[in-house]
């Protein structure tokens, strides 16, 4: 079977605002460089092109069709994933391996600094009947109830889910892509009064205008186009019972996400992520998730992923870095682009062209994301040069 | 090929827009049509799919099977998990909610809803029960059930 590979990537914005520019130019500046980074002229170069978005962040309604000219899509095959770009990214692996396509384009961007009713937004994508009619005051008291059934479930503490931002808000401060890095304290986070018990501000992050381009091809072409491929070595995604039945959710638990990382995992032959990956770029949008991805990804037994972090085994400088980065809690959610946030952390560190926070000596990484509440969709990939 | 950017602070345009999102309605369904008039009814439904009872009925079940109507007749419920929301998503205080996933003893799933106790008081396993609004307020929505309260 053909082997995938990505080939270049591109980005622009991760600013809490990017003012000077609308969302579809957000869209060509980060095209325009990945096609740069790639070599390829997507005009002729590139034979599909997806784009991950929802109508909802857009404010406009069947927003796929404002997806092909900021990318080069015109009048060649370009289709729309209502999803995280990492779902992108699965479906741009799937066309390749047929070998139909030896290049695809996947897009994804956010503008939430355009979205003024941001919360209005996540409260219509709550169940209507069940639901909305409560008035809760904030919609990520789903990640409240999440994160009160982790602690109970695995012995955790507060402390350990300050110690998961802490950590990752100080990881951000050697990236120029992490907005909200900052040399917050545990003690800060513990003294700050949580806004949705056991989240304090400090552990839910916050948004960012950002868009991601990335170019895969096969391994033909890869070999063709650049010196340092990224094998794409596995993709996986499930939704769980989701946003429709959000009472069903096994609360403390992502199995979407297990699953997802089985389905990578097979298709990359691991068995031990731990011993037989280097590093990984997770999901962190509330500082719990981590340690609930950590575990469902198996890089950490079941209900010690706190005891591994008190350790500083997923410090910058431990055994196994986790969201060197900085992850969404310094550099921000950028609605369905976070799951490339963390594939272009990942694919910079394995080319050696992470800057400042590169880590030495990287050949393999865990990549996942998921789409945060009130969703319930995981999806991971294995990366490797 | 790329634009040049210049410092456009304070030079910024953007389009007022609005989104026409209001007018909606929102088909109950089978199961939802007779749980709204359970709740009016000051009773709760649930569905029983193979040995398993689901809350809240959804006409079909987690596996894709159609799901049977059942009272739901725990008259205690247990706090599944909970949380204490104190701020709204953009950072303002809001009154402390305390919202919690509620289960009857003998059903999976459970509502969410809130739990009139103080925030200090609440912990996974406690024991509620639901209180409605009386008869007249009732209107086939969740909120008819008040609040569920320590049992």
């Amino acid at each position: 079977m053909v082997r995938v590979a990505i080939v270049g990537i591109g980005w622009y914005g991760f600013k809490p605002s990017v003012p000077e520019l609308s969302f579809r130019e957000m869209m060509f500046e980060a095209s325009s460089r990945a096609y740069m980074d790639a070599g390829v002229d997507p005009r002729s170069d590139v034979d599909a092109f997806v784009s991950c978005q929802e109508d909802y962040w857009e404010g406009i309604a069947i927003t796929d069709e404002f997806a092909p000219e900021p990318i080069g899509g015109v009048l060649r095959p370009t289709f729309t994933v209502a999803g995280d770009g990492l779902q992108g990214i699965a479906q741009a692996y799937m066309l390749i391996k047929t070998g139909y396509f030896d290049v695809v384009a996947v897009e994804s961007h956010a503008k939430p600094s355009d979205v003024e009713s941001l919360q209005e937004i996540y409260e219509l994508a709550m169940d209507p009947h069940y639901i909305r009619p409560l008035g809760v005051a904030n919609p990520f008291f789903m990640a409240g109830l999440d994160a009160t059934a982790y602690l109970e479930r695995t012995g955790a503490t507060r402390e350990h889910l300050a110690m998961v931002a802490a950590k990752n808000r100080n990881n951000g401060l050697l990236n120029p892509r992490a907005s909200y890095a900052s040399r917050v304290t545990v003690d800060e986070i513990l003294d700050a009064e949580p806004a949705v018990y056991p989240l304090t501000r400090y552990e839910i992050a916050s948004f960012a205008d950002a868009a991601v381009v990335v170019v895969l091809a096969s391994e033909e072409k890869a070999r063709e186009l650049t010196d340092t491929p990224v094998w794409l070595e596995g993709i996986g995604w499930a939704t769980e019972a989701g946003t429709g039945s959000p009472e069903w959710h096994l609360w403390g638990m992502m199995p979407s996400m297990r699953v997802a990382a089985d389905m990578a995992y097979s298709m990359a032959g691991i068995s031990d992520p731990m011993g037989q990956t280097d590093f990984a770029e997770v999901e962190d949008r509330f500082s719990y998730a981590e340690l609930v991805a950590l575990e469902e990804l198996r890089i950490a037994p079941e209900s010690a992923a706190h005891k591994l972090l008190e350790q500083g085994v997923f410090d910058y400088q431990g055994r196994y870095p986790v969201n060197p980065s900085g992850g969404s809690l310094s550099m921000g959610v950028a609605f369905e682009a976070t799951g490339l946030a963390r594939l272009l952390e990942a694919v910079l560190q394995l080319r050696g062209e992470a800057g400042a926070h590169q880590l030495e000596g990287v050949e393999r990484a865990v990549v996942a994301s998921w789409r945060g509440p009130p969703t319930r969709t995981s999806m991971v990939a294995v990366l490797s040069v | 090929m790329s634009w040049d950017k210049f410092w456009t602070s304070g030079n910024v345009k953007h389009y007022p827009g609005k989104m026409e999102v209001e007018k909606y309605v929102y088909t109950p369904g089978i199961h939802g049509l007779e749980m709204a008039k359970a709740l009016k009814d000051g009773r709760i439904l649930g569905m029983r799919c193979g040995g398993t009872i689901y809350v809240p009925p959804r006409t079909f079940c987690p596996d894709g099977e159609k799901g049977e109507l059942v009272d739901v007749t725990d008259e205690e419920w247990i706090v599944a998990t909970y949380t204490v929301v104190t701020r709204d998503m953009y950072g303002n205080p809001v009154k402390p909610q305390v919202v919690a996933l509620v289960r009857p003893i003998d059903a999976e799933g459970g509502l969410f809803h809130y739990v009139n106790a103080d925030p200090d008081e609440v912990w996974i396993g406690m024991r509620v029960r639901p209180v409605f609004k009386p008869e007249k307020e009732r209107k086939g929505l969740i909120t008819d059930i008040e609040y569920f309260e320590p049992a």
